[in-house]
């Protein structure tokens, strides 16, 4: 990680969440959730489509009321006070820039709301651009020349110019392809660091919340199911929901066989000291070779993801598991049968 | 694609027939103002602009455009401001019975309009009111009003809503919104809608034969005298109020160009 983050936890909270729910009709798109944002934190919320994460920020944003629950700016509750009068700037999903302006327009539209004169406008409006990594000259073009990088700098460049005190983003990157994302998120997570503003990112991909986030919260359908650092959730996810949606990682389950001892099911192997019904092992963990725990498993494909390799596997009982190995493994050969084992401490449990 | 010299030559004697097709009966009401004869026939041999100099002097001449220019001038403003809300409800917000809203807004303009005409005018018998150039008005805009709502509404299309949310999100406040974002982003909608409201309303006459009453606007006056009692006075007032009109949607059109300057020069 990038930097420390128990200072964060440590920090003041700037906003408190307190049991807030939003339905529409007998949907409940947000489901009692409660949370506090400390002072200057890149906070992530994650989670699949129509989990409700949008809904959820945009009631912070003061976009949406909600049904229930409570909102604290500090300690002041700002439930019912509405968008404009909030210290929050939200970059949307489809960046909802200003088409019939300029982008030095667009970027000084908070400012001429509040009564800025020109020129200062103009003043903070290019230094923006430089924040952002526009150039000057862009100030006078239209917003509708710009390409689709261009126009997520200006929608950035618009949301600080309001100074605002915290930023949301509600998956402003989805639109965007794979090598422009990544260097969007590398400038974001510098910009974060640079200004020291507190960021509410929102996201389906949790490998882009890995990369920016001081810290995650992961969402299903209307509720909060985690909270925690990238490498917390990383080692630890609560449940098979947030260990799947981590990309690709083997999950056994426990039960009794006969005899009354705990097996791994998709394996058939014994298991001492149990600590959850569900085990999440990581694919480098399941290691070619006897140990701990072995079993026969068999290749049937194999990729290489260029320094290693990751082979799909099955086991005698039928279950699919997957493995990633260091180099080339030349002898795992498709159709092969072969050892394989984990120990268990890289086991993260589950209960559910 | 490539264009030898027969193709450009064929495009352009395709251009010339539509641009006579479309003229050659506005030349010919232009010469037949030229006439003295008492019947509208071709070729004539007296050339005189004797009908003009009846027409300018005649208080009739005035009276019918002024009567013309009232009713357009105030349905262009209602049509202009119903045609906005309109617009709004229609293609903005999702409500529940805006698809029998729609259906029932466009339902007038498929009306054959004499019928219309008819219809209204007994409505407005029933309910006591004499036909007069304020009755046409209210007939001009059951017609023109969803006309000019869905010019507006064209405009919605490709139109971002969240940019509202946007202009809030950054302080603006909800007229704010609407003078920075909604309206700016309706403006040529609006200008165009107006456009189609004063020529509908200033060259209509199915509507207004049957509720404007005594108060008769160009058209009646030009279709009764062409009926019976045609002289060459009737296309030369036919001339003068095509160049009143084009006179004003031109100065309207300049007044809008000259205002979108002065705004695009101040920051
Ligand atoms: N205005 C609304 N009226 C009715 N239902 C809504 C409304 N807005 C959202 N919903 C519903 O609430 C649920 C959550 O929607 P939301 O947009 O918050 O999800 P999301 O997590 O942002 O999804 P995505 O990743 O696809 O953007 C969805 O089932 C959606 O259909
Ligand atoms: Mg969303």
């Amino acid at each position: 990680m990038l930097h420390d983050t128990t200072h964060i936890t440590d920090r003041p909270v700037i906003l408190s969440l307190a049991g807030l729910s939003k339905t529409f009709g007998t949907l409940k798109a947000v489901d009692d959730i409660s949370l506090s944002i400390p002072e200057g934190e890149f906070l992530t919320i994650v989670g699949p489509s129509g989990s409700g994460k949008s809904t959820l920020v945009r009631i912070l944003a003061g976009l949406e009321a909600p049904t229930s629950g409570d909102l604290f700016l500090r300690d002041t509750q700002i439930t019912q006070s509405p968008a404009n009068k909030r210290p929050t700037a939200m970059v949307f999903q489809s960046l909802a820039l200003f088409d019939h302006r300029t982008v030095g327009q667009n970027i000084e539209f908070a400012m001429k709301m509040k009564g800025v004169p020109a020129a200062d406008r103009r003043n903070r409006a290019l230094e923006l651009l430089q924040l952002v990594r526009l150039p000057e000259d862009y100030y006078s073009r239209p917003v509708t020349q710009c390409s689709g990088g261009e126009r997520q700098r200006v929608a950035l460049a618009r949301a600080f110019a309001s100074d605002p005190e915290i930023l949301f983003f509600d998956e402003p990157l989805s639109a965007i392809d794979y090598r422009l994302r990544k260097t969007l998120e590398v400038e974001l997570k510098e910009l974060h660091q640079r200004t020291g503003r507190t960021f509410v990112y929102i996201t389906h991909s949790l490998e882009e919340a890995m990369v920016m986030s001081d810290r995650i919260a992961i969402m299903q359908s209307g509720r909060i199911v985690q909270t925690g650092t990238p490498a917390e959730i990383y080692s630890a996810p609560v449940n098979r929901f947030v260990a799947s949606f981590m990309g690709e990682v083997n999950i056994l389950t426990l039960e009794k066989d006969t005899g009354g001892k705990q097996v791994f099911s998709e394996i058939g192997q014994p298991v001492q000291a149990a600590r959850g019904a569900y085990a999440m092992i990581r694919p480098e963990a399941l290691e070619l070779g006897p140990g701990e725990i072995t079993t026969q498993l068999t290749v049937t494909q194999r990729l290489m993801l260029g320094s290693r390799t990751q082979v799909h596997l099955v086991s005698e009982l039928g279950a699919t598991l997957i493995s990633e190995l260091p180099g080339t493994a030349p002898e795992l050969d498709i159709g092969t049968t072969h050892p394989f084992s984990f120990s268990t401490e890289d086991i993260a449990w589950m209960d559910e | 694609m490539t264009r030898g010299p027969h193709t450009s030559a064929l495009q352009a004697l395709w251009i010339v027939l539509i641009l006579g097709f479309l003229y050659i009966p506005i030349v010919s009401v232009v010469l037949a103002s030229m006439a003295n004869t008492r019947y509208m026939r071709f070729p004539h041999k007296v050339w005189s602009l004797d009908a003009y100099r009846d027409a300018i002097a005649s208080f009739t001449t005035w009276q019918i455009h002024s009567i013309s220019f009232w009713i357009a001038l105030f349905v262009v403003i209602l049509a202009v401001v119903l045609g906005t809300l309109g617009a709004v409800a229609f293609a903005r917000y999702d409500w529940r019975g805006r698809g029998v809203f729609q259906r029932l807004l466009v339902l007038p303009i498929f009306f054959p309009q004499p019928v219309l005409g008819l219809a209204l005018l007994l409505s407005l018998n029933a309910v006591g009111l004499a036909p007069s150039w304020k009755t046409a008005i209210f007939a001009h805009l059951v017609w023109i009003v969803p006309i000019v709502t869905l010019v507006i509404s064209i405009r919605f299309f490709g139109y971002d809503p969240a940019q509202e949310e946007a202009a809030r999100d950054l302080g603006a406040n909800r007229w704010q919104v609407i003078r920075e974002v909604t309206l700016p982003a309706l403006w040529p909608g609006i200008f165009s809608g107006a456009l189609f409201a004063f020529l509908l309303s200033w060259s209509n006459l199915p509507l207004s034969i049957y509720t404007s009453g005594p108060d008769t606007p160009l058209p009646v006056w030009l279709f009764s005298r062409t009926a019976t009692n045609y002289s060459p006075l009737v296309p030369s007032v036919a001339v003068i109020g095509t160049l009143i009109s084009a006179l004003l949607v031109l100065s309207l059109a300049l007044i809008l160009l000259a205002a979108k300057r002065v705004r695009a020069r101040r920051p």
